[in-house]
């Protein structure tokens, strides 16, 4: 297991009497995509800009490569961030932009040059290596920030939200570049978000913050399926979500008492006792509907309120007789195997494994 | 014919009207200027050219548009620089007393000029730094510093907030940054601060009046003649004065618009 | 934009933002601060002697013409303000809500032309076209009229104020009028507002901070020139800024010319502090 590459050391960051970053403990592995994601206001931009420099922690340690950071300035740190308005120097060309890194270095023209020319070449916009970078699109132009920040072959790279600014069809295309980009370099790459779908579509791992705190640190299909509490199962996804009471335990299952009826939940690491208030929360894919009462145990059954499709994908939003939502998500063509209309009574039911009890903190 | 048009004729007019008032002196001073009565009127006398003669021929007038020369431009330097220094500690930094701080450098266009020259004669006959060359360049950076801040200060509002730190961020230390990002950007803003200092501090008579002691500047030259009689040199100095100027207003535009044109997408 | 790496001083901050404050306090608070004090100086045998002693306030400040030279002066101020905001808000109401903005930018630029001339020589071109046989008399004369005596008078001083400031007063009034939302202009209309009254139910309130900053500019310029009422004014009345420059000029009294600038300033900073108090008033009961 090799050493981390960042360490974040109970880090604290106060502004003035405002605590934006409560308390962060966690490393960053060599080669990995890790994105920080998280609604605005969570911290996950000050937490970037500290890893940067560009803020100092108030409490803790940053680590890069088991040295400590806090006292070094931005300049004298190798951690190229690519910036959300992209902060390209207008008065330079595109290549001229490239080298800037190279020139704060020292390296001599003909080699910067090169090597900007290289990089141009790599991100596909060669021939607009000396325009005027405010003739470019804005595809381009994120092409340019990206080049000048690799240019300098960095250990890591930090993005900030960079991809906010573009229309939807080049978010996609981008995407796919970043994700390439980062396997073919091999280099850490620090990504922060706030869209789930870009966070879980190119990261190894997802570090969720909320109030200046880690929610939860995890691969996208780990947090999809396991979220740890309450709000990492509020902010991703689709799922429902019911509260209640244990009323039993047994070796590997609880069963717990909702107003929407009585449910059994497999127990993982999270310790309950009878008669104590416990959540879960299963996936809106995983929740089957049927018109009789299915044989199964966890079962509910709802008043169909309204479907919403996207593609092929359509998801149907159901309220049980005490009025609690449900979600479900399918395939339109297994959803056109029913005779369904709004106001029908469905049953739901999921299996046992795919609830999944949530962490009270 | 509608009301509306009606009324937008009429305000055209009156528009019309306000610029030959504004314009009547200069005008009048340059056809004057070639005018040879003593004292204008009309009808106007014979087209000569003998004021702008007289002007060139006399070595005190030359000896003050030198002078006038060293100490716009002198001053033009000085009051950038200070221009410069104020506008980037107001973008780049929040600190204790900044009201005060910006107050210092806003305040002397709220202030009468004859006062500033009372005050400034005073005060630098006793630190024994009145009536000289430099004293009016001093005076004048003073006078002119808050424009250069305000020209200036309007520019960095145009630059990418994060564009000091993309620099910081690729290895550039802040002083290189200064260098390399902030000074380039503000180029057309440095450019206009020092045209329009320069034109004020040519223009300004009052301050230079009183401090400037023997050396005089040729706003001071205009003012004496002008305290004499009436002397049509005035017009032949004024109006040469003004097409300088003009000429460098436009070539300094002309600059400007250009980099203007290429900064103002991005 | 204030991210901070280091959290002391460094030489860097220090270097951009030491400079202004030196400079200042020594060339720009020094006079203001050393003129203050001078008016308690005495001046011995036409020689200026250090004290502190109220002799000169006392001189200036129970004269009779100091007074009516102040009172004057105030005066003629006021209505050369009220002259060039009238005069000029016509112009900028065309230039700003009716004109083209390319119309617009031309006029101002315009405007702008006649900073860049010498106003001594602008103020000479006036006494030469409003003297008796001047041009304006001139031309009234060729069909009957006439002379007019324009010069030493107040309407001289006021030709010479106008000239002044009326570019300064159309440009700001302007640019004023041309920021302000004209969703609300068209608002008011469709509630049945005519062209006329919105001038004064819309267009005005929504550009009084603008209105009220152009007005002091005005007044601050009109008051602190000598040489309109010099020149075209024939100085009949003198104003403050002649009796300072009398003071200095021929008198060598400089401890009596600082205590006129110091009234002028205080008179100044009162109508300065009431012009921005009115300007940012709120409704009654908004925070």
């Amino acid at each position: 297991m090799s050493t981390p590459l960042v360490v974040f050391d109970k880090v604290q960051k106060h502004f003035g009497d405002f605590v934006a970053v409560k308390e962060l403990d966690f490393d960053i592995q060599r080669g990995e995509f890790l994105a920080i994601m998280g609604p605005s206001g969570c911290g996950k931009t000050t937490t970037l800009r500290m890893l940067a420099g560009l803020e100092a922690p108030t409490l803790g340690e940053i680590r890069l490569d088991g040295k400590v950071m806090n006292d070094v300035p931005p300049h004298a740190r190798d951690t190229p961030l690519v910036w959300q308005s992209l902060a390209l120097f207008p008065f330079l060309s595109a290549r001229e932009n490239v080298e800037f890194g190279l020139k704060m270095r020292g390296i001599a023209p003909a080699e910067r040059k090169e090597r900007a020319l290289k990089w141009l070449e790599k991100m596909g916009i060669l021939e607009f290596a000396d325009r005027d970078i405010s003739t470019l699109s804005g595809g381009q132009k994120q092409r340019v920030a990206l080049a000048r920040s690799l240019v300098m072959e960095p250990q890591i790279l930090l993005l900030d939200e960079p991809l906010s600014a573009l229309d939807a069809h080049l978010v996609i295309r981008m995407q796919a570049v970043l994700t390439d980009l980062q396997r073919e370099l091999g280099i850490t790459f620090v990504y922060v978000t706030h869209s789930q779908s870009e966070a879980f579509a190119m990261a190894d791992r997802v570090v969720i913050m909320g109030d200046g705190k880690i929610a939860q640190i995890g691969t996208p299909k780990d947090i999809y399926r396991e979220p740890a509490n309450q709000f990492v199962a509020e902010f991703v996804g689709r799922n429902n979500i019911l509260s209640g009471t244990v009323t039993s335990l047994s070796a590997d299952t609880a069963k717990i008492v909702t107003t929407s009826g009585e449910f059994t939940v497999p127990i993982t690491t999270v310790a309950l006792r009878e008669g104590q208030n416990a959540s879960f929360v299963i996936s809106a894919d995983l929740v089957h509907i049927a018109t009789q009462k299915p044989t199964r145990g966890n079962a509910v059954q709802c008043r169909l309120i309204s479907e919403e499709f996207v593609g092929s994908m359509v998801t149907l939003f159901l309220e049980d007789a005490q009025g609690h939502e449900f979600k479900v998500q399918m395939q339109e063509r297994e959803l056109s195997k029913f005779d369904i209309k709004g106001g029908t009574k469905i049953w739901l039911s999921w299996e046992t494994q795919t609830a999944h009890i949530l962490n009270e903190s | 014919m509608n009301s509306g048009r009606l009324l937008n004729i009429i305000l055209g007019i009156y528009v019309a009207l306000i610029f030959c008032f504004v314009f009547a002196p200069i005008i009048f001073s340059m056809i004057f200027s070639f005018n040879s009565q003593r004292f204008p009127t009309i009808p106007l006398g014979d087209f000569t050219t003998e004021w702008y003669e007289k002007i060139f021929a006399d070595p005190d007038i030359w000896e003050a548009a030198l002078n006038s020369l060293i100490v716009s431009s002198s001053a033009a330097v000085i009051a950038t620089f200070l221009g410069f220094c104020t506008a980037y500690s107001d973008y780049r930094y929040t600190f204790r007393f900044k009201g005060p701080y910006l107050a210092l450098i806003l305040l002397p266009p709220t202030i009468p000029l004859i006062i500033m020259a009372l005050a400034m004669l005073a005060w630098f006959s006793k630190i024994g730094i009145s009536g000289q060359i430099y004293s009016i360049v001093i005076a004048h950076s003073v006078l002119t510093a808050p424009f250069a801040m305000a020209v200036i200060r309007l520019r960095l509002n145009q630059m990418d907030p994060d564009l000091e730190a993309a620099a910081w961020n690729l290895g550039g230390s802040e002083w290189a940054t200064m260098r390399h990002v902030i000074i380039p950007f503000c180029k057309p803003a440095i450019a206009s601060a020092l045209f329009l200092t320069a034109a004020v501090s040519f223009d300004e008579f009052a301050v230079s009046w009183f401090v400037s002691g023997l050396n005089k500047t040729l706003p001071v030259v205009i003012l004496e003649i002008v305290q004499g009689n009436i002397d049509p040199q005035v017009n032949a100095i004024g109006t040469f004065v003004f097409l300088i100027s003009m000429t460098l207003v436009v070539l300094a535009q002309i600059f400007f618009a250009s980099r203007q044109l290429k900064s103002i997408r991005s | 934009m204030t991210t901070t790496p280091r959290k002391r001083i460094g030489l860097y901050e220090l270097t951009w933002r030491l400079p202004i404050i030196v400079w200042q306090c020594v060339f720009f608070a020094g006079p203001v601060l050393f003129m203050v004090a001078m008016s308690f100086f005495l001046v011995r045998n036409y020689r200026m002697t250090e004290a502190f002693d109220f002799a000169n306030w006392e001189r200036m400040l129970t004269r009779g013409f100091f007074w009516d030279s102040y009172l004057y002066t105030v005066m003629i101020a006021a209505v050369s303000t009220v002259c060039a905001m009238c005069i000029a808000f016509p112009a900028a109401y065309a230039l700003a809500l009716r004109a083209s903005e390319t119309t617009r930018r031309w006029a101002i630029f315009l405007l702008i032309i006649p900073f860049f001339t010498s106003y001594l020589v602008r103020t000479f071109s006036w006494f030469v076209i409003l003297s008796e046989s001047g041009v304006i008399n001139a031309l009234l004369a060729n069909i009957g009229l006439g002379p007019f005596t324009m010069l030493n008078t107040s309407f001289g001083t006021l030709v010479g104020y106008m000239t002044l400031t009326l570019p300064l007063v159309v440009i700001l009034q302007t640019v004023t009028m041309a920021n302000i939302d004209r969703t609300l202009i068209e608002a008011a209309r469709n509630l049945g507002c005519k062209p006329m009254a919105t001038i004064w139910q819309v267009i005005i309130p929504l550009s009084k901070t603008g209105l009220i900053i152009a007005a002091i500019f005005c007044f601050i310029l009109s008051f602190g020139d000598f040489v309109a009422p010099f020149y075209l004014g024939g100085s009949q009345e003198p104003t403050l800024p002649i009796l300072i420059l009398d003071t200095t000029k021929s008198g060598q009294q400089w401890p009596r010319a600082a205590v006129v600038a110091i009234m002028m300033m205080l008179t100044l900073f009162a109508i300065a502090f009431a012009g921005i108090a009115l300007a940012y008033r709120k409704r009654k009961g908004a925070k």
